[in-house]
């Protein structure tokens, strides 16, 4: 049986991420994927007979740059605008930092738009370079390489700070930690727009605007860019952009069977076993299943207390279901032209609005009135749908993991009844058009994908799971418990999104561990 | 023509910090005045005597934070001030039971146990991480919140002192509390403990006087701020002031009078003179005119300066800055004049912790749900509340046998909505009633007789709070105590020194670091300021230097 320098844990875009990164290193790695599909939450699905889609994940905004150079990630994608819909039909059209109705017409907020988002960015990319490297480890004396390493690190953006000046630095300083509602209501007047930001601060988390923290998830999602892109061929071609990177750099890929439990002989790695019972030796695995999942494959006697019982204290409730839409024929969503149409679509006609749907979710409802996120992919690219088809794919949030009641066919016929209902109000007729629904329940997504709790992230992005603390105090390093274990999905640290950071800096970490091989 | 008069320095509002700071100035050998608005000094520590033979601490009414560091500099127990510390409280659920906390560790021990095994040992931990962070913490309350963009030999110093602080605790230590800064209280308690009961009974602390949910992000550390303080140095204990917290500010007044100060009540400051950018002093609403080359405002920063200062004046950015801090009323208040001690019935006769803090909140979910109904603009339906029956201690505040019940109440909006209109107006007295008997059904809860011992009800919401004391919206805090309001962004990012845009003008009430409760401590870090700036720094006192 082959012996390899690395087992990857995980065919999601991270594990192919850490995968590639390793085997361009020259390192020996296979991935090994549970379910018959590559890609994790960034994969197409046909959802009826000649209707392929995005089946989770739908657009792109957070890709890694250094890892699409690093690892030639050959991709074609379009830039969409956003369009904000509106209750009175003045709809709402953002492209970057540009804001008009969707007649034209200048909105009155442009300008203060403009200025927000420019700085946003500006802060965001300076927060975006700590996404390359581990995060300080607070540990050690000032001696010690790593320790220098790393405030050199800290003192780069240290400069990139002082370089705001003293005005922005201090704006900088102040809303940091914030919350999304107050930054955006000081200058905005609540609406269509106000309701955009607010709910691309919170899409995917346990928070709401009025949560104290969203300001940073906001300038998270905006760390590079934020510019909405829809990848030619759905996100699918995102996962098989990372796979054709793996392979061509010598990886193995494979899909059906996955890992039943990491193999630790004195501490260290020795390999894993799959479900179907082979083994696999390896010097070092790396796991882009979440923490605490992670922890359990590796046995929790490998763990100190401690770190298994904050591992299991980790906060990982998903709030975004996915629910696809096929289509007759192509939505008629009124005010909008046909570029526009083929937008990313809101439903988020306030920042209230957006704070009013997360009220239920604490308490395991579903949001009376959900927001969605909306995109009807096939409109940019007919290669989707075989016939005059069309695919509606929408992330509604908020939706719970622990339905009170748990979760039924009848329970998903609601969340589906829902979310027609909710976008026929701004595209009357739509629900004649639904000729099939999937609606896939944060629950669903965690059996579907692995992602603990359905979440998007693996672990809610909070202040206090970020950084120096994600996964869990201690454990920031990407190395995980046993020697040769390493973690590198959407819980370590950078975080989640489609951005392949993670899985890059705990391939990286692994090397500069000279653990691999 | 009104009074004229010279001063070496004037302060604004005669409340705990107002008071405080004069008292430093004074001994610093200043000629100082207070003035204020009321009749009565001591905002928002007062005894004021409502109901005939009644003494009610109607705002604040409990004591903790008071730094004993400004208490032995002023030596307050001198003029009168005795904190005597309460013994445990409790949370009584629905069905005749209750969470009882103790002061005595093993009694505490068998009471977590009766409700969870698990959790015994669960409160040791939750104690030790809280108290450590309770150490970790105080030394920074009586030093500057240090400029993290100045690049002036103080400010260095004092990130360096906080680094030094910081890196002490360790790698882990320090995890830790980058986690308990910002994590939501309930998501911590979560972390701890498995009983409803106990979380509930220990939230809401960390809710008290803040517009945030039990899982809003920053909450433990509001709990922090509530645990800080001590009585006699037992860390996180509260006590009462004998004769209620105007105690409090009638030893400040009295130690102040002592150094040669003067107070002048019943007129409020109408405007803060300023002559070529530097403050001169105050002229009041009866006319009155005293002037000083310092002029000190013990009143919040979105009162001083947008209702006192001629915004001509003041750069933009400031104003925009003062707006767009977050003062938020989200707490009421009921007094109680009682004729005799209510019964509980699930309580044993004469337990101990009938004489310390009482709730009727059972869980988490329960909380946060009455967070949701203030966010909206309502009164929580079912309200969280900290009830208190100071007579069981301090037999001084009612006439022989009858009692005194405090109940601080939480959620109430300052600006009430009623059909989609939200504006203090709205609070009708019908409207307060309803309010009253909103709170009064879930005492019952507890004390189904509550009702037929009341002599008296003084009901106060956050718009009687605002219009009788001069707190914006009420809010006990001068200013939300969130990440992007404490430290150098408290009040205003570059202002956050107690200085302010006016040469000569500074701001001593909570609205500064480090924020809100009988503490003190904005007051006595402002006279250091203002001596160090006069280059009488060495005039400061010991303790508080």
């Amino acid at each position: 049986m082959k012996r390899y320098d690395a087992i990857v844990i995980g065919a999601g875009h991270n594990g192919l991420a850490a995968a590639a990164t390793l085997a361009r290193k020259g390192k020996s790695a296979c991935v090994i994927e549970r379910s018959g599909t590559i890609g994790g939450m960034s994969r197409n699905a046909e959802i009826a007979p000649g209707v392929h889609a995005p089946q989770i994940a739908h657009l792109l905004y957070n890709l890694n740059p250094t890892v699409a150079r690093e690892l030639g990630l050959d991709l074609k994608t379009n830039s969409l605008p956003t369009v904000s819909l509106a209750e009175d039909g003045r709809h709402v059209v953002i492209q970057n930092d540009t804001v008009t109705f969707a007649d034209g017409s200048p909105h009155p907020e442009a300008a203060t738009y403009a200025s927000l988002h420019i700085r946003l960015v500006t802060f965001a990319r300076l927060l975006g370079q700590m996404s390359g490297n581990p995060p300080p480890s607070l540990s050690g004396g000032w001696t010690d390489m790593a320790t220098l390493r790393e405030l050199a690190g800290l003192a780069k953006l240290g400069l990139g700070l002082k370089r705001l000046g003293k005005k922005d630095l201090r704006e900088f300083l102040r809303i940091l930690l914030s919350n999304a509602c107050d930054l955006i209501l000081d200058d905005f007047a609540d609406g269509p727009l106000a309701g955009a930001l607010a709910a691309d601060a919170v899409r995917g988390s346990f928070a709401g605007p009025r949560s104290p923290g969203t300001v940073f998830s906001l300038m998270y999602r905006l760390g590079n860019g934020g510019e909405v892109r829809l990848p030619a061929g759905g996100m699918g071609a995102v996962a098989d952009a990372f796979a054709m990177a793996a392979r061509k750099a010598g990886c193995d890929i494979r899909t059906g069977s996955g890992v039943a439990r990491v193999l630790v002989e004195n501490d260290r790695v020795t390999g894993v076993e799959l479900e179907d019972g082979s083994t696999i030796a390896a010097s070092a695995v790396l796991s882009s299943a979440g923490a605490f999942q992670s922890m359990k494959l590796a046995g929790v006697e490998h763990f100190d207390a401690e770190a298994v019982r904050r591992l299991r204290n980790l906060r990982n409730k998903g709030t975004a279901a996915k629910v696809n839409l096929v289509l007759s024929g192509a939505p008629e969503f009124t005010g909008l032209n046909r570029e526009q149409r083929a937008g990313r679509l809101l439903v988020s006609p306030s920042a209230t609005y957006v704070e009013r749907a997360f009220n239920p979710v604490k308490y395991g409802e579903m949001s009376k009135a959900p927001v969605v996120e909306a995109v009807v992919p096939s409109l940019t690219d007919p290669n989707l749908c075989t016939d005059a088809r069309h695919i509606l794919s929408a992330i509604v949030h908020y939706v719970p993991h622990g339905q009170a009641g748990g979760w039924d066919d009848k329970a998903r016929a609601r969340l589906v009844k829902l979310t027609i209902e909710t976008l026929e109000r701004y595209a009357p007729g739509l629900g004649a058009l639904v000729t099939r629904a999937e609606a896939l329940t944060p629950a669903d997504i965690e059996v579907m994908t692995g992602a603990p709790g359905g979440h998007w992230h693996h672990a809610e992005m909070g202040i206090d799971q970020i950084l120096t603390v994600r996964p869990v105090n201690g454990m920031a390093q990407y190395r995980f418990g046993p020697g040769g274990l390493y973690l590198c999905g959407a819980s370590a640290h950078p975080g989640g999104d489609v951005m392949g950071a993670a899985g890059r800096n705990a391939a990286l970490q692994l090397l500069k561990d000279g653990g691999a091989g | 023509m009104g009074k004229h008069g010279n001063y070496d320095a004037i302060v604004a509002g005669a409340g705990h910090n107002g008071l405080t700071a004069a008292c430093y100035l004074a001994k610093a050998g200043l000629r100082m005045l207070v003035v204020e608005k009321n009749d009565w000094i001591g905002g928002a520590a007062v005894s004021r005597s409502l109901h005939d033979g009644w003494t009610y601490s109607n705002c604040s009414y409990v004591c903790s934070l008071l730094r004993r560091e400004i208490v032995r500099d002023l030596e307050l127990p001198r003029f009168g001030l005795q904190v005597i510390p309460y013994e445990g409280g409790a949370t009584f659920t629905r069905d005749g039971d209750y969470f009882a906390y103790m002061s005595d560790h093993d009694a505490l021990r068998r009471e977590i146990a009766r409700h969870s095994a698990r959790d015994v040992d669960a409160y040791t931990r939750f104690s030790q991480t809280v108290t450590r962070q309770c150490r970790f913490i105080r030394p920074f309350l009586l030093r500057n919140a240090p400029d993290p963009t100045s690049l002036k030999p103080r400010d260095i110093s004092e990130l360096l002192f906080l680094v030094k602080q910081a890196h002490g605790l360790g790698a882990r230590e320090l995890g830790e509390t980058l986690r308990f800064w910002t994590i939501s209280i309930g998501d911590f308690l979560d972390e701890h403990f498995e009983s409803d009961l106990i979380k509930a009974h220990l939230a809401g602390s960390g809710i008290i006087g803040t517009g945030l949910g039990v899982y809003s992000p920053g909450t433990a550390y509001v709990l922090l701020h509530h645990y800080m303080g001590d009585v006699d140095g037992a860390i996180g204990a509260w006590g009462f002031a004998r004769g209620g917290m105007g105690a409090i500010t009638q030893a400040l007044g009295a130690a102040l009078q002592e150094a040669g100060g003067e107070i002048v009540t019943g007129s409020g400051v109408g405007k803060f003179l300023v002559q070529s950018g530097k403050a001169v002093g105050v002229v009041l609403e009866n006319g009155d005119e005293y002037t000083a080359p310092i002029v000190a405002s013990n009143m919040d920063v979105k009162r001083t300066f947008l209702n006192h200062v001629d915004r001509r004046l003041l750069p933009d950015d400031f104003i925009k800055a003062v707006e767009r801090f977050k003062i938020r009323g989200s707490s009421g208040k009921l007094n109680i004049a009682l004729d005799a001690m209510p019964d509980f019935p699930a309580a044993p006769k004469g337990a101990p912790f009938l004489r310390g803090d009482l709730h009727c909140s059972t869980t988490l979910d329960e909380l946060e749900r009455a967070y949701d109904d203030w966010k909206e603009g309502l009164w929580s339906r079912d309200p969280y509340f900290d009830m208190l029956i100071p007579t069981q201690i301090d037999p001084t505040m009612a006439p022989p046998g009858k009692q005194m019940m405090t109940v601080f109440v939480q959620y109430a909006p300052y600006d009430l909505d009623i059909g989609g209109v939200r504006s203090g107006d709205n609070w009708t007295d019908a409207m307060r009633q309803a309010f009253a008997d909103c709170v009064f059904d879930k005492i019952e809860q507890a004390c189904p007789d509550i009702r037929k011992h009341v002599v008296h009800a003084e009901i106060r919401t956050p718009w009687d709070i605002e219009n009788e004391v001069g707190l914006t919206e009420g809010n006990i805090f001068q200013g939300e105590l969130t990440f992007d309001q404490l430290l150098f962004n408290r009040p205003v990012p570059g202002y956050a020194q107690y200085d302010t845009p006016i040469d000569g003008l500074y701001i001593v009430g909570s609205s500064a670091h480090p924020g809100g409760g009988v503490m003190a401590a904005p007051g006595a870090n402002a006279a250091r300021e203002i001596l160090r700036k006069m280059g009488k720094g060495n005039r400061m006192p010991s303790h508080a230097a």
